[in-house]
This record gives structure tokens, sequence and C-alpha cells, in this order.
């Protein structure tokens, strides 16, 4: 039964630890996608007298991704209906050049001014006009649930940590005088501690399995069933293989740290 | 010398960084195969000395070899190779509770790698030899004392070890049990040409004056003839 308890007071904290970590990377996920979105969202369409390659508008600002040019004969399709071929020719040598320009990379208010900034500082470019979504008041807003997410996980880790810490110490206490015994007919430190190392082990084991399980829960059933929008649609973000290593590794490095900790406290003291 | 287990030359033992003196300048060598006694008064330093022997507490000045190693500027590795030829007994007996007597008489196997098989038929011949061999399965604190510290005693003994310090051995024990320990001691000395340390406050009387006899006083430690 003591155990049982023994195992639970290590268990929860190194639970609420890699909880955090998985919501940190869960949320971290949702942002990234987030702003892809918003990015792809996003186009500015550029209007040049003469026809510029991508190179040319890269060099105005590097934040361009992509460009895309309208073919003039398309736009007049639209327009020259009805038209004599003649006025038609005309026409298309009077029409200046049009890009659509995608984004490299998200970017904030201010750099989407400079970027349109740079654009119409340009000789060769006579308009700009942008379209998509307002980046940034929603942005911002998640922007700032971001940072006070990584607060709170960073917050709830070192509160968890010292949790572990003090549980390792009540193991140490139980261990001490085992380890001493054997510190005393020349057991080598591994050897002391091997059991330590055992326990601590199979408990960032379990506590991976728990998160895992119900990260895994969450994804697949959980998610379906919740109406959250947000949830359903991202169903992917929520959970990834690789985090099960990362959490694992988490795991067993705050345990192999805290077994460390109780081990050296525990070898004799010269007096 | 080959055949000196513990020289001390003028050795100094203190607590508190040196503040505190117990032991200063002792002269005294202990050979291979000999009995040791060592008493003094409560107080008087006889278990810091004992400590010293297996490198729990470090000379402050002066040198101590013991088998052949200097403990005043032993690294850590070699004492822990250094203790696994020793076999240490204590007062309070210092088994493992949550390991069986089997387990807790193969430690110094345990420690040298020996097979399971190995720590098996040696736990065996070890808890015969002293006398509790039903008991291999049972737990420390289901024994009494005087059990207890026969285990001990399997213990200290399982490696054939050079050297046997053992503080307070009987301490804790009746004189009926106190005798079944001496004898098993003085068997190990006699038969294993093991070198014995005992620290008590006083020498049992089953012993005749033929063993060497150091006794601790203001400090010093001097022989008795
Ligand atoms: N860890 C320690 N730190 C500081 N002083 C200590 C420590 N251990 C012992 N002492 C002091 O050293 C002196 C000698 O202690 P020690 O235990 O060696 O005596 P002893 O001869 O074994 O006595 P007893 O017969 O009562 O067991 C005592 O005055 C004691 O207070
Ligand atoms: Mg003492």
């Amino acid at each position: 039964m003591k155990f049982i308890k023994d195992h639970i007071m290590f268990i929860l904290p190194l639970v609420a630890i890699l909880l955090g970590i998985e919501f940190f990377l869960v949320f971290d996920r949702m942002t990234a996608s987030y702003e892809q979105r918003l990015r792809d969202g996003y186009s500015m369409l550029v209007v040049s007298k003469e026809p510029m390659t991508l190179q040319e508008l890269q060099s105005i600002n590097s934040n361009i991704g992509k460009s895309t040019k309208i073919e003039k004969n398309e736009i007049l399709k639209e327009v020259s209906l009805g038209q004599n071929p003649q006025d038609t020719q005309e026409i298309l040598n009077a029409l200046p050049n049009f890009y659509i320009i995608k984004l490299a990379k998200y970017l904030d208010t201010s750099a989407l001014d400079n970027l349109e900034k740079d654009l119409m500082a340009s000789k060769k470019i006579k308009r700009v006009e942008t379209f998509g979504n307002s980046y940034s008041s929603n942005y911002k807003l998640f922007s700032f649930i971001k940072f006070i997410l990584k607060v709170f996980i960073i917050f709830m880790s070192v509160v968890s940590l010292f949790l572990v810490i003090k549980q390792m110490e009540v193991w140490g206490y139980v261990h001490r005088e085992r380890m001493q015994v054997m510190e005393i007919f020349g057991a080598p430190i591994m050897l002391r501690s091997g059991i330590l190392f055992k326990v601590a082990i199979v408990d960032a084991l379990i506590s991976t399995s728990i998160i895992v399980l119900f990260f895994l829960y969450l994804k697949y059933q959980l998610a379906g069933i919740s109406e959250v929008d947000a949830l359903m649609n991202n169903s992917e973000l929520l959970f990834q293989p690789s985090d099960a290593f990362i959490l694992l590794a988490c795991a067993i490095v705050i345990v192999i740290i805290s077994v460390y900790i109780v081990v050296f406290s525990s070898r004799e003291k010269e007096a | 010398m080959a055949n000196v287990v513990i020289q001390a030359s003028d050795l100094t033992l203190a607590y508190n960084n040196g503040k505190n003196e117990i032991i200063k300048n002792a002269n005294f060598s202990i050979k291979k195969g000999e009995f040791v006694f060592i008493t003094g008064p409560s107080g008087s330093g006889k278990s810091t000395l004992l400590k010293s022997f297996y490198g729990h507490i470090k000379p402050t000045h002066g040198s101590l070899m013991v088998g052949g190693l200097d403990l005043a500027k032993i690294s850590n590795s070699k004492l822990q190779e250094l203790r696994t030829h020793m076999g240490i007994v204590f007062q309070d007996y210092k088994l493992v509770n949550e390991w069986t007597v089997a387990k807790n008489v193969v430690l110094p196997l345990m420690i040298a790698g020996y097979s399971i098989d190995m720590q098996h038929t040696q736990a065996q011949r070890l808890l015969r030899h002293v006398k509790l061999s039903e008991y291999a399965n049972m737990y420390p604190y289901e024994l009494s004392g005087g059990e207890q510290q026969r285990v001990g005693i399997a213990r200290a003994l399982a490696k054939n070890p050079m050297l046997i310090l053992a503080d307070e051995p009987t301490g804790n024990l009746d004189e009926y049990s106190s005798n079944v320990i001496w004898d098993l001691m003085e068997n190990a000395c006699q038969q294993l040409e093991t070198t014995v340390v005992v620290v008590t406050h006083r020498i049992p009387t089953v012993f005749s004056l033929q063993y060497r006899h150091f006794i601790i006083e203001n400090k010093g430690v001097y022989e008795v003839h």
C-alpha cells in the first residue's frame, strides 16, 4: 500500500509536467497551422509597367515567397468581348503587368506595411492592392493566449519538479540505509542506486503512457463528439507519434536527474 | 612489510575540519592474522579509530596504510575496491531489512558480481556456518539480536576478507549470544588467517591474554602488554 502511495506521489507530478509539455507541443502546432492558414489566405496584387521576375520582386523585399503572373489574355477575354481585334491588340499593349504575390512567412502588421511601402517605392510598380483577412486582431489575441499558456506551463512544471524532488527525498530516506550499507561494503554507485533507477524508469514509462493514452483518447474520441470546431477540425494536431518519444525522453531525463540528486545526497558523509 | 595490514604513523583523526581532535599522533601496526582488541572509555574515540580503518574518516595528519594503500590520499574508486576486501560488523547489525537473510549474507558476493547460483550456494554454506540455515528466507526484523548479529558475521565472512572490523559486535547481546559471536570471529582468525580488529568496552572473559590489546587514552593509542 505504501509502495503504491510512494509511486503515485511520484507519478502525479511527473504526469503534470508531461501534460504541460504535451499542451505546449499541441499549442505550438496549432499556432503554426493557424499562421500558415493566415499566410496562405493572404495575397497582394502588384501592378507594374514592365514584366518583373520573382527575383526582382524578392530583391525589393525578401518576404515575398511566390509570384504568379496573371496572363493579359485572360484579362482581355473578360473586357474585349465584341471589340474588334485591332482594338484588342492596342488594349493588350497598353495593359500593365499583374502579379499575385504570396508571402514567404507569416508577417505581422507592421512588416506587411513595410512590404507594401517597399513595393510602392519601386519605380516599376504602379499599384499594390492587398486581399485577405486582417492579420492583426485575431492574431494578437492568439499570441497573447500563447504567451499566457507558456507562462502557466513553466510555472506548473517548476512546481511539479519540486514535488518530484520532494518525493525523491522521501525515497532517498527509505533507501538511504541500504545504500549506505552497500557503500560500506564497496558497492559502486550504479549498484547502490540500481533499484532506484529501475523504479524511477518504470514510473517514467507509466507517466508517459498515461499522457499518451489521454491524448489519443482526446484525439480519436473526445474531439469528435466535443462539437468544438477548433478541436474537430484540428484533431490531427492533437497528438502525433513523435510526441510520445519527446515525452518519454523528458520523463527519463527528469527521473535520472532526480535519482542522482537522491544518490548523491545519501552518500556517507565524511564526518 | 607485506605482512602488515594496518600501519598508522603519526595518525591524527579529528572532527569539524580538524578543530575537534580525537586521536593524536598515534603509531601502531597490525599484522596479517592478528586478533586485536581496542578498548577505552566511552567517548575516547574507539569507533572513530575503527571508522578510519575503512576510510569513513580520513586522517587529518600523518598516514594510515591499510592493505598497502594510504587512506589519507586514496581515491574513491580505490577505497571502494579496498572495502570489498573487508568485512565490517556493527553493534546495530546494519542489515538490510527489505532483503531476506540469505540475500543480506551474500551482499559482498553480489557486489563482486557472483552469479545468482553461486550466491545461492554460498548463502547456504555461510548460514550453515553461523547455524542459521533455517532462517534463509526470513527477514532480519524477524530474528533476535543474537541471530541478526550472526547474519552480520556471516556477511562479513562471505568473501574471505583480509580484514574484519567490528565495533562493539556484542554490545546488545547477552552472554550466551556474545560467546557465539566471539567464537565465530576467533575461528575466522585462526582458520582463515583473517586479521580481526574488535572495538569493545570490555574484553570477554573467554579470551585469555593471548591477543593484542590497544587502549585509547587522552587521544593516544597504547598497547597493553
Ligand atoms: N560525526 C561526528 N561529528 C563530530 N564529533 C563526533 C562525531 N562522532 C563522534 N564524535 C565525537 O568524537 C568523540 C569520540 O567518539 P567515538 O564514537 O569514537 O567514541 P567511542 O570511544 O566509540 O565511544 P563509545 O564507547 O561510547 O561508543 C566523542 O567525543 C564524540 O562526541
Ligand atoms: Mg563507539
